[in-house]
């Protein structure tokens, strides 16, 4: 095996490595509580993978976070940090919602992908704030972010409670917008792998916006890896200062990735409010914009691999789930192993990064000697 | 007019700003030390939540441990344990978040997001295994509160000079000491240095991961008492969220004031205020959702320097390798 692939395998084992490590942290936890890591595991694995309900579960629960990952890794990808994932979902969700209660009578194929464009425009516009006061006033976009996500929190709460609640929930605990029209509504996947000979239960909320997500991952991919501006991409994700004396404006790419990890960033929510709620409840799903930086860590924001990651979280959410019930585990030591495994991924690739670096280092040096330059007789 | 002005400054809204602004303080006073370091720390808002647990659960541990309360003394002890066992969490905490960054030299930021994660489950997994339920913990009581001499005896001063929590005087300790550490102490000048040049610091002779893990575990402990704080003092009892993002509003207070202990401090004054207006919304006729969001408004006007320059250490976030210099 030549070097090159050792390396290459190395780079690969990392992740594996990272939740093992994770595995046997949490395993600690496990046998801390009386219980048996290995029974724990089993279960958990059992649970999730052989029932058609909890496949479809982990499906369901990986489409958000496949956007959200996705959104993440391409601000990464040109060298900047997107922890606004989480305000941009807000506000393009809460976007999308009204786009879905307000417009009435027009066919599915007018509405639908108008509240998709709405939701993902919204999401842009959040991202838009903090990417500008970078690039023009120098503004760290961490903190900014950050600081959006409880501005879109507070402004999304207002909306939702004091403008647009249904009137005729008011009187209830209920806060939430009116029902949205049924051409709105994400259609099921289920016939669809019904007809492809996997049967989901009736109930799952599973729908078209999964294989939406994987084809945006494939489409994100291909545009950073076949086109000029992917091209642009990596290069000021290699080599800022190379880049940018090559004639590539760092501005423009940064900018550009940024506001369209905003609108990927704006469809987080669609699967569970166009496809699942048919409204817009004041407790709709919180933190997957946080998710999003943990599944693009996991994939080493690869567009291709948030898919297998997303799937991996919702893998460990489901089997959480069954080892609370069957096994008296409590789900947190899951959510404890998530963490672990993040840890151990940034410690595990940073390691692996350095020994390549040192070898690749090495190597050159072999290269190097035979072409040095022999001392002349008699020099000395 | 008067009326809103008789709602806006009233003693018993600033009675509640100082309260509500104390946590902030800690937090920002820790920022404070570990961005001076050089590192950044968004794991602190994490760091707040263990306080909150290990707080309440050590203070609930010793009470029940101690004979029915006899005399001042023994009711200080089991809040004085919590804010102990509340510090100590927030090291060990933060040692991680050394480890990994400082050690490891991994994106600080990346260390930060996984410790909030960390935390919340952390928290409710402790909270299931001693209490049996996830988000709350047996109530607990706070120190004897303190008053101040004279000006309690003054019915109208009543509710700004009575009822004083004994970490409120520590706090304020804390930012002139810490004032002081960072312009006149050998440390806190080694300290800025390892932030603003590690390079240089390291030409020097200065230990740059030393004082770095100096500055994390200040982050901490200061992190971990403002969680005490929280729960032992203001909640009486750990509550699941109860730190509502204040860990972050810290990092805020600590941009707002500039990277200066006491400008954190006038930066934690005003979002406390901030925090107690919205809380008594209903007297100023603006949806409280508004008025909670200036601090982060705010925030990002300094950022983006409309307010006025952000100066941040010049190394700050930036991981030191020394073979690289």
């Amino acid at each position: 095996m030549s070097a090159r692939w050792r390396l290459a395998l190395l780079q690969a084992a990392a992740p594996v490595l990272s939740i093992a490590f994770g595995g046997l942290v949490a395993s600690g936890i496990i046998v801390a509580i009386g219980k048996n890591p290995l029974d724990v595991y089993g279960l958990m694995l059992r649970f999730s993978l052989t029932r058609t309900d909890s496949l479809a579960a982990i499906l369901l629960k990986a489409t958000p976070l496949i956007f959200a990952g996705l959104a993440v890794a391409l601000a990464f990808r040109a060298g900047v940090w997107n922890i606004g994932v989480e305000g941009q979902y807000y506000v393009g969700a809460f976007a999308a919602a009204f786009v879905g209660f307000s417009v009435r009578g027009v066919p599915a194929v007018v509405h639908l992908p108008l509240a998709v464009a709405v939701g993902g425009a919204a999401g842009a516009l959040w991202a838009f704030v903090p990417i500008a006061l970078k690039l023009r006033r120098g503004a760290h976009e961490v903190i900014t972010t950050i600081m959006m996500n409880y501005i879109a929190a507070a402004v999304v709460l207002y909306l939702l409670a004091d403008v647009f609640r249904d009137p005729t929930q008011i009187g209830t605990p209920r806060v939430r917008t009116p029902l949205f029209a049924d051409s709105a509504r994400l259609p099921p996947l289920g016939p669809a792998l019904a007809w492809l000979g996997f049967d989901v239960p009736a109930h799952s909320a599973l729908n078209w916006f999964l294989p939406v997500g994987v084809v945006l991952c494939a489409v994100a991919a291909y545009l950073l890896v076949r086109t000029r501006f992917g091209y642009e991409v990596r290069a000021v994700a290699f080599n800022p200062d190379a880049a940018e004396a090559a004639g590539i404006s760092l501005d423009r790419v940064r900018f550009t990735m940024f506001l369209a990890s905003g609108a990927i960033a704006g469809l987080v929510g669609l699967s569970d409010i166009l496809g699942f709620f048919g409204y817009f409840d004041i407790d709709f799903p919180k933190g997957l914009g946080f998710l999003g930086i943990s599944v693009a860590l996991l994939a080493r924001n690869h567009p291709l691999g948030v898919v297998p990651a997303a799937l991996l979280f919702g893998l460990l959410d489901r089997g959480a789930q069954g080892v609370q019930v069957f096994a008296g585990v409590p789900r947190e030591v899951i959510t404890i192993l998530q963490a672990v495994i993040i840890l151990a991924i940034v410690v595990g690739y940073e390691l692996v990064t350095r020994y390549v670096r040192v070898q690749r280092k090495l190597e050159a040096e072999r290269a190097l000697a035979p072409g040095e330059p022999a001392p002349l007789p008699g020099s000395g | 007019m008067a009326d809103l002005v008789g709602s806006l400054l009233n003693l018993a809204l600033l009675a509640s700003a100082v309260r509500l602004a104390v946590p902030i303080l800690l937090t920002a006073l820790g920022a404070v030390y570990t961005e001076r370091g050089g590192v950044f720390n968004i794991g602190l808002e994490g760091t707040m939540i263990m306080g909150t647990f290990f707080g309440a659960a050590a203070t609930h541990a010793v009470a029940q441990a101690l004979p029915a309360s006899q005399g001042p003394l023994a009711s200080m002890l089991a809040p004085l344990a919590g804010m102990a066992a509340a510090m100590l969490a927030g090291v060990l905490f933060s040692l991680i978040h050394a480890l990994v960054s400082v050690t490891f030299r991994v994106d600080q930021l990346l260390s930060g997001v996984a410790l909030n994660l960390l935390a919340v489950g952390l928290a409710r997994f402790l909270n299931i295994l001693l209490f049996g339920v996830a988000t709350q913990s047996p109530g607990v009581n706070g120190f004897p509160p303190l008053a101040i001499p004279v000006l309690r005896d003054i019915p109208a001063l009543a509710p700004v000079a009575t009822g004083i929590s004994p970490v409120i005087p520590v706090a304020l300790a804390l930012v002139v000491a810490g004032q002081w550490v960072l312009l006149r102490t050998t440390f806190g000048l080694r300290l800025r240095s390892v932030g603003e040049n590690p390079h240089a610091a390291d030409t020097l002779g200065i230990d740059v991961a030393r004082l770095r893990y100096a500055g994390v575990l200040i982050s901490g402990a200061l992190a971990g008492l403002a969680g005490g704080y929280l729960s032992i003092e203001q909640g009486r009892g750990y509550l699941e969220g109860m730190t509502q993002g204040r860990g972050f509003i810290a990092l805020a207070a600590m941009i707002f004031g500039n990277w200066w202990p006491l400008g954190a401090l006038g930066a934690s004054a005003l979002f406390g205020y901030f925090d107690a207006l919205s809380l008594r919304v209903v007297a100023v006729g603006v949806p409280y959702q508004f008025i909670t969001v200036l601090p982060h408004i705010a925030t990002i006007l300094v950022l983006a320097g409309v307010v006025r320059r952000a100066t941040p250490p010049a190394a700050d976030g930036i991981p030191f390798t020394k073979e690289e210099g």
